[in-house]
């Protein structure tokens, strides 16, 4: 037995030492994905920008090949290694990433994504582009669509509702995945699992009762369609005075190096007071010796 | 400094002749006023440079997000550390009692108020919004190493030129009677900083008194503006900079540029004011043997200071290192380490080298050096930050000074020669009365020129 886990331990550690060789594998629903428009001049000239500010560091200018020094490299955007991706499983790596090769889903969105794709894609002449069926839902579109965040006390629940604009008719959106965030200093923390609308089109999501709000409790929730295929970003942010009231002191409230002038630490207050005034108290002294020379020669 | 003066020296023929001596080449002359032109005429250029940047901001400058403090603060740390020989030479070595140091102890002055003065100056040439300075005081943190430096540099100004006012004080008395080939403004001045003074010996016991708190004062001050400077650095995190000697490390580099400026001055008031009976090849020998004890400090400290984390080879230590070793910054470096340290002190090891003409040579070799130091101890840091460089043209990652930037600094740098050229040229530059008293008590030593 323990020799069994041994062996397996050691496998983990040795597959994760070597990942970095290893073939990197894209899920194959997406791999299939393909963008839903034609790539146009715009959509290059925006991936380019985008590809100058956050991958030239490491991927180097498309085609000379002076790309940063990493193991394993980063290929070059106009190499085989780089080509040879369909459209979906360029979309996956960038999103995700691996290793060195950062995720950009949190730093650069979707639609823009596939604005470096198009770029990237300018650099192979045999790439012949396919886009994807219209998105149907259930056979319905919708003109607007709508996402409403509600407080549920007595079951203690944050409920969405998710509903979408047909002419006058308002209808619920069944079995669209939501996630719930809160927001936070750098970035939101999502609270619990993404939760399917049910028919109602509402998605509801136990909410933890030991989650720190400001100090009268009050916390900022984010509510987001997962997908952004169908309808593209839907996102509703509400605050409530759900959370626990946290009274820290403010960071700037000790005397402390890092605090305003007025908030000097005693000893250094006392010790530059001390040496100015015993420095300049003698340059003083010195002055008037001055006057006394002069006074005595008169 | 004795703690008393024998006035017997007033009476003694000798003080006749060195007073003629020393102030022969006091005034006004042909050459002093072509000379302060052309530095007049210069110093305009450079100041309509200023103006531009007064005008257009920093932007006429290189300096960008990455590099903020480039040739200005390497410049302003050129001047604090050269005004600090000031310190050295009058208060330490005259204070333990060296006498040789008597005839330069006013040259050394004279370079400490010039320096500290100007560097006060430098500092504003690297603001945006100069006219923003008092701010410093209305907001100034006191726990901000700037605010302190502000407070040194200001304090050891004071001094030294309190220290330069004070040991002047009998040289006025005794010359006011003999200045009569000089503007009579001139003569007015002296008249004036003579408070008075008539070589009683109540007057020279408050003289000493006086100049004896400020050698003592001077001491603590001129370490604390240099090691204050050199926190500037040293309290940030950043590769170069994170270090725990660079107190020491910057005190003793200062006193390299100090002894280079004092030689090449020694060597123009020996040549140009014929003064060679007192500024003798021996005190040029004894600067050269100075010079080559601070070199070795600094160059100990120099090992320390690269030895250490290229041993240990740091990420981020690594990569600044090798931008000096072997990269961008390898040619400036070796050029400074080896010309304006490891060459200086093989040749001062002999005799023939600590003469007047090579001393000078080797001085202005040091000198230059020593500014472009303060360079690679400013910029290459600031090249190489911690976070990727991105989302900024391609123009801001490397620091390339631009011309407007070099004019303002070459400026203050005339700046500097023109207060030290006025100070030597209206003023005695050897102390008269130090000497004579000194020929006085011993008159069977005769100098060997
Ligand atoms: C910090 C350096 C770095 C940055 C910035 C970076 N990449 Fe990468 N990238 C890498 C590395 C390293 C790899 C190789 C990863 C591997 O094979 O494990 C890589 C791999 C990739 C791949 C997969 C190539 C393959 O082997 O199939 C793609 C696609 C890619 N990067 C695109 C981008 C894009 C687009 C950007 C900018 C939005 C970007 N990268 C920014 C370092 C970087």
């Amino acid at each position: 037995m323990l020799i069994r886990l041994t062996l397996f331990c050691s496998l983990i550690m040795v597959a994760s030492l070597v990942s970095g060789q290893t073939p990197w594998v894209v899920p194959s629903d997406w791999n299939a994905k393909l963008s839903r428009t034609s790539f146009t001049d715009q959509n290059r000239k925006t991936g380019g920008e985008l590809y100058l500010t956050n991958c030239k560091s490491c991927h180097g200018d498309p085609g000379k090949n002076n790309v940063i020094l990493l193991v394993p490299p980063p290929p070059d955007p106009s190499s085989v290694q780089m080509q040879q991706n369909s459209d979906g499983a360029l979309h996956y790596k960038i999103s995700e990433g691996r290793v060195t090769m950062p995720s950009f889903k949190n730093i650069v969105n979707s639609a823009d994504i596939w604005n470096i794709i198009a770029y990237l894609r300018s650099f192979n002449k045999e790439y012949i582009q396919q886009t994807a069926p219209k998105p149907q839902f259930a056979g319905e579109s919708f003109d607007k669509v709508n996402l409403e965040l509600f407080w549920d006390a007595p079951n203690k629940r944050v409920v969405a509702w998710l509903t979408g604009v047909q002419g006058s008719v308002t209808k619920p959106i069944p079995s669209m995945e939501l996630k719930l965030f809160a927001k936070r200093y750098f970035g939101n923390l999502m609270i619990g699992k993404p939760v399917e609308t049910n028919e109602e089109g509402k998605a509801s999501f136990l909410f933890p009762e030991n989650l720190p709000g400001d100090s009268t409790g009050m916390v900022t929730l984010v509510a987001q369609l997962t997908n952004e295929e169908i309808f593209g970003l839907v996102k509703a942010e509400s605050p409530m005075a759900i959370g626990v009231a946290s009274n820290r002191p403010p960071l700037n409230e000790p005397r402390a190096l890092w605090n305003v002038g007025l908030k000097t630490p005693v000893w250094l207050l006392f010790t530059y007071l001390t040496v100015v005034l015993g420095v300049w108290g003698s340059i003083f002294f010195v002055m008037l010796q001055l006057r006394t020379i002069f006074k005595i020669g008169q | 400094m004795a703690s008393e003066v024998n006035t017997n020296f007033l009476t003694d023929k000798r003080l006749d002749r060195i007073a003629a001596d020393v102030l022969r080449p006091v005034g006004v002359d042909r050459n002093f006023i072509i000379w302060m032109t052309s530095l007049t005429a210069l110093l305009f250029v450079c100041m309509y440079a200023y103006y531009i940047q007064l005008d257009k901001g920093l932007i006429v400058t290189g300096l960008r997000d990455y590099v903020s403090w480039g040739m200005y603060i390497s410049n302003f740390v050129f001047f604090v550390a050269t005004s600090l020989v000031g310190m050295l030479i009058s208060s330490v070595l005259g204070m333990m009692g060296y006498k040789w140091v008597k005839p330069i102890g006013r040259i050394a002055e004279i370079i400490a108020v010039a320096f500290s003065a100007i560097a006060g100056l430098v500092i504003v040439s690297d603001m945006g919004r100069p006219e923003r300075l008092p701010y410093v005081f209305m907001y100034g943190r006191i726990q901000s190493p700037i605010l302190w430096d502000v407070t040194v540099v200001t304090t050891y100004m004071t001094l030294s030129v309190l220290l330069y006012l004070f040991t002047m004080i009998p040289d006025m008395a005794i010359s006011k009677g003999r200045i009569g080939h000089t503007p009579v403004w001139l003569q007015k001045t002296y008249e004036l900083l003579s408070f008075n003074f008539q070589h009683k010996p109540e007057q020279y016991k408050i003289l000493l008194k006086a100049v004896r708190i400020l050698l003592i004062l001077i001491v603590p001050t001129a370490f604390a503006i240099h090691t204050v400077t050199s926190w500037l650095f040293a309290v940030t995190t950043r590769p170069g900079w994170d270090s725990t000697i660079f107190g020491p490390y910057f005190l003793s580099g200062a006193f390299v540029a100090g002894c280079a400026a004092v030689i090449i001055l020694m060597f123009f008031v020996r040549n140009n004011y014929k003064l060679s009976r007192y500024i003798t090849q021996e005190h040029f020998d004894k600067m050269g043997k100075l010079l080559f004890l601070v070199s070795i400090v600094y160059f100990y400290f120099n090992l320390n200071e690269y030895l250490v984390p290229a041993y240990k080879a740091k990420t981020f230590e690594a990569h600044h290192l090798h931008e000096l070793f072997a990269g961008e910054f390898a040619f400036m470096f070796w050029s400074v380490q080896l010309l304006g340290l490891i060459i200086p002190m093989i040749l001062l090891l002999f005799k023939q080298m600590r003469k007047p003409f090579p001393m000078v040579i080797i001085a202005i070799v040091v000198l230059i050096a020593s500014w472009f130091k303060r360079l690679l101890i400013v910029v290459p840091t600031m090249e190489a930050p911690f976070l990727p460089k991105q989302y900024v043209p391609d123009a801001w990652m490397v620091y390339h000074p631009t011309v407007i930037e070099t004019a303002i600094t070459v400026g203050t740098l005339t700046l500097a020669v023109m207060i030290i050229s006025v100070l030597m040229k209206l003023f005695p530059v050897i102390p008269i009365w130090e000497i004579a008293e000194e020929e006085s008590a011993h008159p069977d030593q005769q100098p060997v020129e």
